[in-house]
């Protein structure tokens, strides 16, 4: 018996021995490779607090693929494979190069290569996803070796089969490396180069999707990535099966606060997981098999290893929310996955803690935009306690939650009534995320400043203004208030006529800053404008002072782009080209020795313009800063001619005046209006100051500090002045009009047509110089061989002339 | 194709200041003749070359003289790794798939003289790889090995992070540097004095035929013997994912000299030299061949 006993055993043993060697010799060979290594700049670090920038125990793409790598060998080990790993640990030195890793590859034998990553977006937090890819050498349609495209999608359908976490896409994307990188060519994944096995790169996730950063800081999550990549193995080799145990695990979630502070997340992830809870999985028998406390990660990843199939409880406890049991099936080689919503204890009806406006009899008034906050106890159920909020008058607003539910926030749509008592209620009906009230209802009032907007107090262009043409005109809003320097630009914008919105100069736009006596905001154009065009400036009603409040109503200016330097036809009377030929004076001014003449090279005409820097006293409304010509022009002025000015306006809103003298020296002072304009502009003024029957030189400016004395602007300033001309009589004509006539189209390009209520007998086409360049006895002009440029039409009708300023533009 | 050419031409010019290394020569080979060529490798001569036609597939052999090219084998991955033995014969590796998806390799010799392959390791399971010999090649296997009847004389292998070196019939093993990866690349100086190995994460290792290591001369991938005193290499530089630079190097091998012999961003890489002559592939498969002046 003991003999037959040893001789049985022996057999048995070189039966098993036999067996193992072949088993030995069919044993599938995976090569891993856990992409990336070392912590270094071709590592990926993505920061999650509590952990910091370079923090190794923080996320690196290198450790969780460390750890599905170390994960997937010894689970292969279990099921018989034998495996060989590129890296062991995570230093620089297993940082290797592409090529060594494929010759490593390549040299041990293997079967099957993984190389196992994890996914960027790489844009902004905004476009972050979260889905799975494999990636094999070749075009999708068209792998180099296609055993490696079935390998990916062998693997494909365990990966996707997470249910721990949330994806962007239920779709496990299978590529060519080729067509997924076009711009590559051919060169493709380094590692997928040149790999004579059966190779696939693995992107098992987006790792910068924050909440999934934080799972895959939990090693036993990537655990489970590792023992999917086992099963894709199993898949590829046809030997599923081979492990007798299962694997569970799941994801605990608060059932009802949200998580906060993640820009983008999907589906579940949009809730708080949970700390530090403990899972017990109990068997069949009442017995706890395992335990699992949930880590301090912010993931609620638990994971049991190695069940035995069968039937399970878990059991999860937690001293802030109430227990929570379910049940489960365990099969073997496989996961079960379950995830969990805890519900937190609220063992106290809701209240209000604190609130605000805080507001009591004798207290200064509340601003106008003040939201009502109001912070709980608990955690609110958030369409009940909406419900329950009520506000007296009613005001439109919007209510926010923060602090995962425990604070309520209204925010009015525009602004209180001024001047106003408000009465805020609470009524009890408010509820927690227990579903429990408030014992009493909450009220309280506050009354409001006698403020609630802001208004227009100077604007450039103002509807009908004409602009300088050229690029970095400028555009100005100005406020009593001072505006809100924050992305202040942005409430700001030029169209054109067809609605395309132009650009400003960004680097040189101008706004207030503290201490300013008014709020304002200059804004360059980036380019030209088209002479002759209409424009318009809009204001955003979003544009908000420093204390929130808004403007009063979103405010549009047309406006129309024209070249002040346009020839006119007259004479010269002053060309502005040398500083010697001028001289400075001051009257009733607090500064009088601040003004300056300077000759300049932003010119219309010639080769300068003459510059005036100005300065007025904060209390000398008479205040005069002017300057005379040295030697005045022969050309005389009388009642009625017109006078043409060239002036770069400051929008000092202070009052220019031509002023004139007589043979005598007798002075007449002849307002051409406030400087209410931002760079050059022709001015055209009739003069009707003068006396009859006497005859004017033209002497020089004055600037007068303007009509308000309390005009917060315009104490300083500069302006300039080019060509002043004495208009010839026809080119006065030209702009009398017969109130029936119209022309157009207005810029024209091939027909000017005028239209009239009586008989057009001839149209004429004058240039600025009073030649007519085109006519015809009829009511029409082709205008196809006229040069671009501004002209005159004159329309003949009912013996009447009729002038139209007309642009011809090709 | 503009840029490669100004990148060769920049790679001419260029001179290394402290041993007056002087790039002589460069010039395309099988310029529209033959796709994107990889992995070759020159005889001891330098009169022929093989290489893998397109990345994946398919040995040839370009023989200078004549200029013809030959088809050795359509076999995927036939071109990764092959090489020619003393006697300018081919040793390759071929591989199928079985019902389970395991890969068999086959070793494979290819007679230039008769332009016939034969087998002369049968498939099997597992790693099946060239070991190179002063006298002839053989294969390595995971289960068979094979060498000639008359021995391979003096020949090195690796397997895993040991380096076994074989002389007068006797062979022993070495790891005289710690790598958990492993050793890879291993070759015999043309006078068979020396061997020059990659141990990864460590760089290139030149012993002794006693294993004792003589330097270590940098951390660059696929060391090849230039003459009795250089090395040349690839230096690759990476993202974890793809290339980001890739250029030749020639180094000393007492490791007291290394110089770049084309630019970072030429993109070269796989070097194979013998005889003087100095070829390589680049990203995207385009072979070059050039010469060097070594001025001390």
């Amino acid at each position: 018996m003991k003999k037959f006993s040893i001789i049985s055993l022996m057999l048995l043993f070189v039966a098993a021995l036999t067996q193992n060697f072949m088993r030995a010799d069919e044993q599938p060979h995976v090569y891993i490779n856990p992409g990336h290594g070392g912590h270094s700049s071709d590592d990926r670090n993505v920061v999650v607090a509590p952990y910091v920038q370079g923090d190794t125990m923080g996320f690196w793409e290198s450790n969780s693929n460390m750890y599905k790598c170390f994960a997937l060998r010894e689970l292969l080990w279990k099921k018989g494979y034998k495996v060989t790993v590129s890296r062991e640990t995570n230093t620089e030195d297993d940082d290797l190069g592409l090529s060594t890793i494929v010759r490593l590859c390549n040299n041990s034998g293997a079967d099957v290569f993984y190389s196992i990553h994890s996914n960027a977006t790489g844009g902004g937090e905004g476009s972050r996803v979260n889905f799975p890819m494999g990636f094999f050498r070749g075009y999708t349609d068209q792998p180099e070796n296609p055993w490696c495209k079935i390998l990916v999608e062998k693997l494909a359908p365990f990966l996707i089969g997470n249910q721990c976490t949330v994806w962007s896409s239920n779709n496990y994307q299978v590529w060519g490396d080729w067509s997924f990188q076009p711009s590559w060519g051919t060169q493709g994944y380094g590692v997928l180069r040149g790999n004579k096995t059966n190779a696939m790169l693995d992107e098992g996730s987006f790792h910068d999707y924050y909440p999934e950063t934080y799972r895959l800081l939990n090693k036993d999550y990537c655990w489970v990535e590792g023992f999917n990549f086992s099963r894709g193995a199993d898949s590829f080799f046809g030997r599923s099966g081979n492990l007798s145990t299962g694997v569970v695990m799941g994801n605990l979630r608060d059932d009802r606060r949200p998580r906060e502070g993640i820009l983008v997340m999907y589906g579940a992830d949009k809730r708080q997981p949970v700390n530090g809870a403990t899972v017990a999985l109990v068997n069949a028998s009442g017995e706890t098999i395992q335990t699992y406390t949930t880590d301090n990660d912010f993931n609620g990843i638990f994971v049991f290893k190695y069940v035995d199939p069968g039937t399970y409880t878990v059991k999860i406890t937690h001293p802030e929310f109430e227990e929570k049991t379910a049940e489960l099936q365990v099969n073997a080689d496989d996961v079960t996955y379950l995830n969990i919503d805890l519900k937190r204890v609220r063992n106290t009806p809701p209240a209000v803690i604190s609130y605000a406006p805080v507001w009591n009899d004798g207290d200064a008034p509340v601003k106008c935009n003040e939201p009502i906050v109001l912070q709980f106890n608990w955690d609110m159920d958030i369409d009940a306690t909406a419900e329950a909020f009520t506000i007296t008058p009613a005001v439109e607003g919007k209510i926010t939650w923060e602090d995962t539910n425990y604070r309520m926030v209204f925010t009015p749509n525009d602004a209180y009534e001024v001047n106003t008592e408000y009465t805020v209620t609470l009524k009890k009906s408010a509820l927690h995320g227990g579903g429990v009230g408030m014992d009493n209802d909450f009220v309280f009032k506050f009354i409001t400043d006698n403020r609630n907007h802001i208004y227009p107090l100077a604007v450039f262009p103002a509807e009908g203004d004409q602009v300088n043409y050229k690029a970095g005109a400028l555009m100005e809003f100005r406020s009593a208030a001072l505006l809100d320097g924050y992305n202040l630009s942005t409430h700001f914008h030029v169209y054109d006529k067809n609605g395309n919105e132009l650009e400003f100069s960004k680097r040189s736009i101008k706004n207030n800053k503290a201490g300013d006596p008014y709020g304002y905001c200059r804004l360059p154009l980036l380019k030209a404008l088209t002479p002759g065009e209409e424009y318009r400036f809009v204001v955003d009603k979003t544009l908000c002072d420093t204390i929130g409040l808004q403007l009063v109503e979103g405010k549009e200016y047309k406006f129309t782009a024209v070249d002040p330097s346009e020839a006119k036809d007259g004479t010269v009377v002053a060309d502005f080209e040398a500083v010697a030929d001028y001289q400075l004076i001051e009257r009733d001014c607090a500064n009088p020795s601040t003004a300056k003449l300077t000759a300049v090279t932003d010119k219309l005409f010639g080769n300068k313009a003459i510059q005036m820097a100005y300065t007025f006293g904060n209390y000398d409304p008479s205040g005069v800063v002017e300057f005379r010509m040295n030697k005045p022009s022969a050309e005389k002025f009388n009642v009625g001619d017109q006078l043409g000015a060239h002036v770069w306006g400051d929008m000092g809103y202070n009052t220019l005046c031509a002023v004139f003298s007589d043979e005598n020296g007798a002075e007449v002072v002849e307002p051409l209006g406030a400087v209410n304009f931002h760079g050059w502009k022709y001015i055209s003024k009739e003069l009707k100051s003068l006396e009859a029957d006497k005859s004017y030189q033209f002497v020089g400016y004055n600037l007068r500090k303007g009509p308000d004395a309390d005009t917060p602007f315009g104490l300083t300033g500069t302006v300039k002045f080019d060509n002043v001309i004495k208009l010839t009589p026809s080119a006065i004509g030209d702009l009398k009009q017969v109130g029936h006539v119209q022309v157009g189209p207005n810029p024209a390009s091939d027909y000017l047509v005028a239209s009239a209520d009586a008989l057009i007998t001839k149209v004429e086409l004058l240039n600025t110089n009073g030649q007519i360049v085109a006519s015809n006895a009829s009511n029409f002009i082709n205008v196809a061989d006229v040069a671009s440029g501004v002209y005159v039409m004159k329309v003949y009708v009912s013996g009447q002339v009729s002038n139209h300023k007309v642009v011809v533009k090709h | 194709m503009k840029k490669s050419l100004l990148t060769m031409l920049c790679g001419i010019a260029l001179v290394a200041s402290a041993q007056q290394v002087t790039v002589t020569s460069q010039s395309r080979l099988l310029n529209g003749v033959e796709g994107p060529a990889y992995y070759p490798q020159l005889n001891s001569t330098a009169t022929q070359l093989l290489f893998a036609s397109g990345d994946s597939y398919g040995l040839k052999m370009y023989d200078f003289a004549d200029n013809v090219v030959t088809r050795i084998s359509d076999e995927q991955g036939a071109g990764i790794d092959a090489c020619f033995n003393a006697q300018g014969d081919v040793y390759y590796v071929t591989q199928k798939l079985n019902a389970n998806n395991l890969v068999y390799r086959t070793g494979m010799r290819y007679s230039v003289a008769t332009a016939k392959s034969e087998v002369v390791l049968e498939a099997q399971h597992g790693y099946v790889r060239p070991e190179l010999g002063s006298a002839d090649n053989g294969f390595r296997g995971a289960k068979k090995s094979y060498a000639p009847a008359k021995g391979l004389g003096t020949s090195v292998y690796v397997q895993g992070s040991t380096l076994y070196i074989t002389t007068n019939g006797v062979t022993k093993s070495y790891s005289p540097v710690a790598s958990y990866a492993g050793y890879l690349w291993p070759s015999l100086s043309p006078d068979g004095k020396k061997v020059a190995f990659f141990a990864a994460g460590k760089g290139i290792v030149v012993t002794d035929l006693a294993g004792n290591v003589l330097s270590m001369p940098g951390k660059y991938e696929m060391p090849c013997w230039y003459d009795n005193h250089y090395l040349v290499a690839q230096n690759a530089k990476d993202d974890g994912h793809q290339f980001t630079s890739s250029q030749i190097m020639l180094v000393k091998a007492d490791g007291s000299f290394a110089t770049n012999l084309t630019s970072a961003t030429s993109m070269a890489m796989q070097p194979t030299s013998a005889a003087g002559k100095i070829v390589y592939t680049t990203i995207d498969g385009l072979l070059y061949q050039m010469t060097i002046n070594i001025n001390e």
